[in-house]
């Protein structure tokens, strides 16, 4: 307990920047939605006669733009990108921490077992995503009520609680690669990296219409024009992302509790 | 009772030597010195003992448990100070010293405040300000808050200053006669002739030799140079003891084991122009014992 509260209060800072950008944000195209409401007619025409590639780069979906939650859509893609660098960096520096900053001398000489160290640091960093995204919700559907026009509530949480499911994806992810990795210099720049990397796989995939890509890439695994039509996620996906999160983080305990800590 | 059992342990870094079939015994109560020159292997078996690293063969039993499946069991008891510490930068010292007091079920805010005093640390300061030696203060507290059984401490006495090295020899001597057994790794050979009952010395990866500090101060070596202003007979110095003799130019130098007057006599017969008695090097002594077993 001690060491999770110990992460917890070491993130505070960043949990509360992050999660004010991406709701900042997210807030910033609602209100836009709610000035430009009388003209939406006008911005779908626009819309149209961009080329159709680049619809689908952007993800936009002219059908659905005129409802808030198609609009929130096409921001969110960005927000969601935002949210898997914090959960990436997140996973990756709070694992990675004691070898970075040669602490492990400290920590890992305490009463305490390898599995206990890492379950309390994997709880913290947990617990950060959620403490993140009840922010977000709390900000972005209070500006919700400033929008006149009829919207599905049902639909805009659906899409919004899909930032958790790809963070917790992304945490996944950096967990792996911090116990893995000897001693990792910069957690951004690898974040960054394979973040970036993901997302421009999603973009090209949805460029391509490649349903294969779909698999490869966690940003489609919740794909936003599926949700607005269908009101539901989609099983299979749900299902790969419970299998990688397992194997992910059972194979991080495994290395973590076997790895030999050198001296600095 | 020993309360450090290693049996054959041995370590490599892939194909890089660690430690070779390594051995000895640490008894309740006693004050160990683990000595050799850097790389020769002695933080690898500290850190073998303290389950940071896991052995390829041999075990150790530290409290008579298995030091590598009963490890968080036996970290209740055992207090370690690295040779280098490092600590989260951002924390105060009083917020670390209280995080690292956590892990242990007992009240060490009384035992914390003491230790600051002692070592005149202020504990109101971010890690980040400190310098190298008062961090290696907060290392002592920290090591020592929870009054733990066994004391390993890895060279500790880098960068502090040696006003700083007596408050914390004489901690450290106060902690044994409590009933602290202490396992002290160094490569400074006066420390560990001032505080140890037995030592290890350990090279390349082996220990080599395996005796008590009474028997190693009657090896007690001291290199002599001096510096003649006019030549003297190559076997002016010939007396029983002296060894490894060298004269080049105006400059003799020699080893020298033995009553020491018997020396500064002869010496005081020459004119001579400068002298210097040294403690040989901790590489010397062990240049003399490979000499022995050849």
């Amino acid at each position: 307990m001690n060491i999770f509260l110990h992460e917890l209060k070491a993130y505070r800072k960043s949990i509360i920047i992050w999660s004010l950008s991406m709701a900042a944000l997210a807030a910033l195209f609602i209100s836009i939605f709610s000035a430009t409401a009388g003209d939406i007619e006008a911005f779908k025409n626009v819309l149209s006669s961009m080329p159709e590639v680049l619809r689908k780069a952007l993800s936009i979906y002219v059908d659905s733009i005129a409802t808030l939650q198609g609009f929130y859509s096409f921001v969110f893609v960005y927000v969601v990108l935002c949210g898997a660098i914090q959960a990436m960096n997140l996973g990756a520096s709070i694992v990675s921490k004691e070898i970075r900053e040669k602490t492990a001398d400290f920590l890992l000489t305490k009463p305490v077992n390898r599995e206990g160290i890492l379950t309390a640091k994997i709880l913290a960093a947990f617990f950060s995503l959620i403490i993140t995204n009840v922010i977000y919700l709390i900000i972005t559907v209070s500006m919700t009520l400033t929008v006149k026009s009829e919207f599905s509530m049902k639909i805009f949480l659906m899409i919004s609680a899909t930032l958790f499911f790809v963070q917790l994806i992304f945490m996944a992810i950096g967990i792996l690669v911090a116990v893995v990795a000897g001693k990792i210099k910069s957690v951004i720049s690898i974040s960054l990296s394979t973040v970036f990397g993901f997302f421009i796989i999603s973009s090209l995939g949805s460029v391509l219409g490649d349903e294969a890509v779909r698999y490869i890439s966690p940003f489609k695994y919740f794909d936003s024009a599926y949700i607005l039509k269908n009101a539901a996620y989609e099983t299979q996906f749900i299902v790969i992302e419970i299998i990688f999160i397992i194997i992910a983080i059972t194979l991080s305990y495994f290395i973590y509790k076997k790895k030999d800590i050198h001296s600095v | 009772m020993n309360v450090i059992e290693i049996k054959n342990l041995t370590k490599s870094y892939g194909k890089a030597r660690g430690i070779i079939d390594v051995s000895f015994n640490v008894e309740e109560g006693e004050i160990f010195g683990f000595i050799g020159p850097n790389g020769a292997g002695k933080s690898t078996t500290i850190r073998t003992l303290l389950a940071l690293i896991y052995p390829n063969s041999g075990s150790a039993t530290i409290f008579d448990k298995d030091c590598i499946k009963f490890a968080p069991e036996i970290a209740k008891e055992v207090g370690y100070l690295p040779s280098e510490v490092f600590y989260y930068d951002k924390m105060k010292v009083i917020d670390l010293l209280n995080y690292s007091a956590s892990f242990y079920k007992k009240d060490c805010s009384k035992r914390i405040k003491e230790l600051a005093e002692i070592m005149d640390l202020d504990l109101k300061k971010r890690i980040e300000d400190l310098s190298f030696g008062n961090k290696k203060k907060v290392g002592i507290v920290q090591c020592l808050l929870h009054e733990p059984k066994l004391i390993i401490l890895d060279e500790p006495t880098s960068g502090l200053d040696p006003l700083m090295q007596q408050k914390f020899f004489d901690l450290i001597l106060e902690e044994n006669k409590k009933g602290a057994t202490v396992l002290l790794s160094s490569h400074i050979l006066s420390e560990v002739q001032r505080l140890c009952n037995r030592v290890a010395i350990v090279k390349e990866g082996r220990i080599i030799k395996l005796e008590t500090m009474s028997n190693l101060t009657e090896n007690n070596y001291k290199k002599f140079k001096v510096e003649v202003k006019s030549q003297i007979n190559k076997d002016y110095f010939k007396v029983n003891g002296v060894s490894k003799f060298e004269i080049e130019d105006n400059i003799v130098s020699f080893l020298f084991k033995g009553n020491i007057n018997l020396i500064i006599k002869k010496i005081a017969d020459l004119e001579i122009s400068n002298v210097w008695v040294e403690e040989p090097s901790l590489e010397e002594i062990f240049m003399h014992y490979y000499e022995k077993e050849a």
